[in-house]
């Protein structure tokens, strides 16, 4: 039975490249050593080459036989490598050679060619929920691309690469995993895990003889467990809020502040407006005081009395007045009040209807007329002064 | 004649190539052999290549010499505080010695995988009880692991005739009921985060409101007081005029500013004045050279 081990009886988990020991190789083997000892029985027979046999019908087929099978033979052992690939020759079991691509020929059933691909990047995928430093728990999903740098060591040295680079892998991401906080695998250290796995990983392939490279590891995705999710989008949400009452309370100081500004602003031109008036009036009414003085001074007595009787006929001809001489002793004196009285009153009486409303109006209004008679009576003292 | 010799012949090299192939082998790179004559091992140092051997007499073993793997299951560990963990790990071997292999295995891998993953299981297990959650998930693995490995491959090595590669563990769970508690402890964690972020922005809030009103007051009362300076300013201004011109003629401007004064005092006819006659404001009613 071990005759055949290297062909028919293929025990190699790798697959690809067994093309060569497929269908009819055991067949097609024994026809030709059958034929290669029928040569030697008959001995003094020329080579099976030779066109002018002269032994007969028996002996021409088998030569022709043999041809065709030395051709079929030959052709058999052609095999192409592509650019991708490399191919591990065994021959006889023992390791020969490693091909790279091209036409490539090597002995049926002596040797054993194992084509891999070389530059494929393949992809590794492992997730799961990791305990951190802290002993929190997370949510990693990790990607590790990687190829066969080493075909010799992929074909040979390891019974299951591609389990071992699983495990590998998991063993690798929760260790760095295992000596990081939380905070780190989810934020600010993935670069770092990623990085650091893919260092630990290499180390392990290269120590059970994978023959695989790593090219990139990827932290594809580091969050917290489902089970804690909401609370850490409490913490986002929190932040933005944070951020949102901040801005809100910004919004308002740059209101606040122009409209104070603005405001200022009006009071300092109110201020000047009233520094202008109140100079300006003075300046006027001083010219106009000092224009009256220089006629006055040209004739004081006159001027003195025309002025004195225009007043007082003015005032005499627009006002009620009672005029009580008190020096004058114990005269008793009559005062028309009621008189007094009408004729203040007759105003308010000559409204028809007088409700509520009315008289709070008009309290309201008689209010604002003293208001404003007070601030021009203090206006004018002012000026007065 | 002729056709029966050759019918003959191929008989005969039919048989003897399958004699032949009973007693060649090839023995691959990734193999190991072990002989046995009746069952006794003759020759185990085969180098990879072809042999042969005696049909009948001879049987031939091959083993897997490339690196194996023993996958152990999930297993329930206590460590040193007392709470469970589930522990994954796997193993990596390869066979040296492979007479040893065979006679310690009776020439099966599978038992050589139990051995081992029972031995792994109870370093494991010794390597775990004495430590707590953090010193195995983070603080000593590596050291850990190397410990194990390099404990585990000298029994195997005498043993079994085989070697350990590397010892790993793949994980280290904790089992449901105790995750529960570790996720209420990381909520708590995330609560306080937030509310201290929300507070943070409260705090933050308040203090730019009270910059800018403050400004505003500031504002304002500087506003005010550069104001009354102005008009201060005006006032003073205006009784200097005042003063420049009326200290001219004190007396007359006595006189007309009276007048005016009375002038405005009894605008309207529903005025009533009830004084004294010779009060000083009526000086000049009574007198225009004001005695």
């Amino acid at each position: 039975m071990a005759w055949n081990e290297p062909g028919g009886n293929n025990k190699d988990p790798w697959g690809g490249g067994n093309r060569n020991n497929d269908g009819p190789p055991d067949l097609d083997e024994l026809l030709r050593k059958m034929q290669q000892k029928l040569n030697g029985l008959f001995g003094g027979k020329p080579s099976p080459s030779d066109e002018g046999a002269p032994s007969g019908g028996a002996s021409f087929p088998w030569s022709l036989v043999l041809i065709v099978l030395a051709v079929v033979y030959g052709l058999w052992g052609f095999y192409q490598v592509d650019a991708s690939q490399s191919a591990v020759v065994l021959r006889l079991g023992k390791y020969h050679e490693t091909v790279n691509s091209g036409l490539h020929w090597n002995p049926p059933l002596i040797d054993n060619v194992t084509k891999v691909n070389m530059t494929e990047v393949r992809t590794e995928r492992t997730t799961g929920q990791m305990l951190t430093e802290d002993a929190s728990i997370v949510d990693v999903v990790l990607q590790v691309q990687w190829h066969i740098d080493d075909a010799e060591s992929f074909v040979l040295r390891v019974a299951d690469p591609l389990k071992s680079l699983q495990e590998a892998t998991d063993s690798a991401v929760r260790h760095i995993v295992g000596s990081q906080t939380l905070n780190g695998v989810i934020s600010q250290n993935r670069t770092q895990v990623a990085a650091e796995t893919q260092s630990r990983l290499q180390e392990y392939l290269d120590l059970y003889q994978t023959g695989i490279r790593v090219d990139v590891v990827n932290l594809t995705d580091a969050k917290a467990p489902r089970e804690v999710q909401d609370a850490f989008d409490d913490v986002v949400r929190a932040r933005e809020d944070e951020v949102r009452l901040q801005n809100e309370a910004q919004a308002y100081a740059n209101q606040v502040i122009p409209v104070a500004r603005g405001q200022a602003q009006r009071m300092l031109e109110e201020a000047e407006a009233y520094k202008a008036r109140v100079a300006e009036s003075a300046r006027g009414e001083a010219a106009r005081f000092e224009k009256l003085l220089t006629e006055y001074q040209r004739a004081p007595e006159v001027t003195r009395e025309r002025m004195y009787l225009d007043t007082v006929q003015d005032v005499m001809s627009n006002t009620s007045k009672v005029m009580v001489d008190v020096e004058g002793g114990n005269n008793m004196m009559y005062l028309p009040l009621d008189k007094l009285a009408e004729s203040s009153a007759s105003s308010a009486n000559q409204r028809p209807q007088v409700t509520p409303q009315v008289i709070d109006e008009i309290s309201q209004r008689v209010i604002n007329q003293l208001r404003t008679e007070a601030n021009n009576n203090n206006r004018r003292a002012r000026e007065v002064r | 004649m002729n056709n029966n010799k050759s019918l003959f012949v191929i008989a005969l090299i039919l048989i003897a190539l399958l004699v032949l192939s009973s007693c060649a082998f090839v023995v691959k790179e990734t193999e190991k052999a072990v002989l046995l004559r009746f069952g006794e091992l003759v020759r185990t140092d085969y180098k990879p290549g072809l042999y042969f051997k005696m049909p009948l007499v001879h049987e031939l073993r091959k083993f897997d010499a490339r690196i194996q793997t023993v996958d152990s299951q999930p297993v329930r560990m206590l460590n040193s505080e007392n709470k469970f963990m589930m522990v994954d790990s796997y193993a990596k071997f390869r066979i040296v010695d492979v007479s040893r292999f065979y006679v310690a295995t009776r020439g099966d891998e599978r038992n050589a995988v139990r051995l081992l993953a029972e031995q792994i299981n109870n370093r494991l297990r010794n390597q775990f009880g004495v430590r707590d959650l953090h010193e195995v998930v983070s603080g000593q693995r590596d050291q850990l692991m190397a410990d194990i490995t390099k404990n585990l491959n000298e029994s195997a090595q005498k043993d079994l005739g085989v070697e350990i590669v590397d010892v790993r563990v793949k994980r280290i769970d904790l089992p449901p009921e105790v995750s529960e508690s570790v996720f209420q402890r990381m909520r708590a964690g995330r609560e306080l985060q937030a509310r201290d972020h929300r507070a943070k922005g409260q705090e933050a809030s308040e203090r730019i409101r009270a910059n800018a009103d403050r400004q505003k007051v500031v504002i304002e009362a500087e506003a005010y007081r550069q104001a009354e300076e102005l008009r201060g300013a005006g006032d003073a201004e205006a009784a200097r005029v005042y003063a420049d011109a009326y200290s001219k003629n004190p007396e007359f401007y006595r006189f007309s500013r009276s007048l005016t004064a009375y002038r405005d005092s009894f605008k309207d006819k529903s005025d009533i004045l009830l004084m004294a006659p010779d009060s000083q404001f009526f000086r000049y009613l009574k007198d225009p050279e004001g005695k």
